[in-house]
């Protein structure tokens, strides 16, 4: 009996031990701390393997898209605000809503693409394999951002 | 009268055993109690080395696997994580929602 408890215990210290060399082998700890810190951009050089070049260059676009990207942003806002003032107008000419809808989709539209083509000019950049697995891991997050978030969404409805 | 239930009785009664002496009753009895207490681990492990094998590397495989898939989870929640970070910073129509529009 003395020997049965001692063998499972060897047992359970040893699947103890072999799971936490696994874990420790598979995990990305670099992974793991760009996370904790929301460091997008240091998970783009460590997961995507980019030397300095590519990723200065990476910066550099980035940098040059954050002004289309206010942009956008600021188109989105003022159709989604002239849609939301004809939605509350309680004598709303209908076709004028819809063609304000119509407006807030297009820019939608138009902030998809350019998105999308700023993110395959990033992948470019990288070398092919690792281009392609940020285009699989980012395209279908842009393709699916209307699906699960709203741009029009209110953080804060009014009551 | 006599009656035969009587005589059982009286038969039991009287019936002693007297089993012969065993000399070496005692030592064999502490020869094995002293065997048992001697067995080594290693030789109840050589004893049954076929199921504790087969154990070990159920167990061990089993540990390794969820090891794996423990680290494969978390790295999975980690990039999620981060793609939505870096898209916040970097898709118009996030901002438009999170932003204070212009009055």
């Amino acid at each position: 009996m003395r020997h049965l408890l001692a063998t499972i215990a060897l047992l359970v210290a040893a699947a103890a031990a072999t799971g936490l060399l696994c874990y420790r082998l598979s995990s990305d700890p670099g992974l793991h701390a760009a996370a904790v810190k929301g460091d997008a951009m240091q998970w783009l050089r460590d997961d995507f393997h980019l030397d300095d070049r590519q990723f200065a260059a990476i910066r550099e676009l980035h940098n040059s898209y954050a002004g289309t990207c206010a942009e956008h942003c600021r188109m989105i806002q003022e159709a989604t605000k002239a849609r939301d003032t004809l939605a509350a107008a309680r004598s709303g000419d209908p076709a004028a809503l819809a063609e304000a809808g119509r407006k807030v989709e297009e820019m939608r539209a138009v902030c998809e693409s350019a998105i999308a083509a700023h993110v395959r000019k990033v992948a470019a950049l990288m070398s092919p394999a690792d281009g392609r697995r940020y285009l699989a891991l980012v395209l279908p997050k842009i393709a699916d951002f209307d699906h699960t978030a709203a741009p029009d969404l209110r953080l804060n409805p009014p009551h | 009268m006599n009656h035969p239930q009587d005589n059982l009785t009286e038969s039991l009664r009287r019936w002693r055993v007297t089993p012969p002496a065993d000399p070496d009753f005692r030592p064999r009895v502490w020869q094995r109690i002293r065997i048992r207490a001697r067995a080594s681990w290693t030789g109840y492990l050589r004893a049954h080395s076929a199921a504790w094998s087969l154990a070990a590397v159920v167990v061990l495989g089993a540990a390794a696997y969820t090891g794996h898939v423990a680290a494969d989870t978390r790295a999975r929640a980690d990039r999620e994580a981060l793609v939505v970070t870096y898209l916040v910073d970097l898709d118009p129509r996030v901002q438009a929602v999170l932003k204070p529009a212009a009055p």
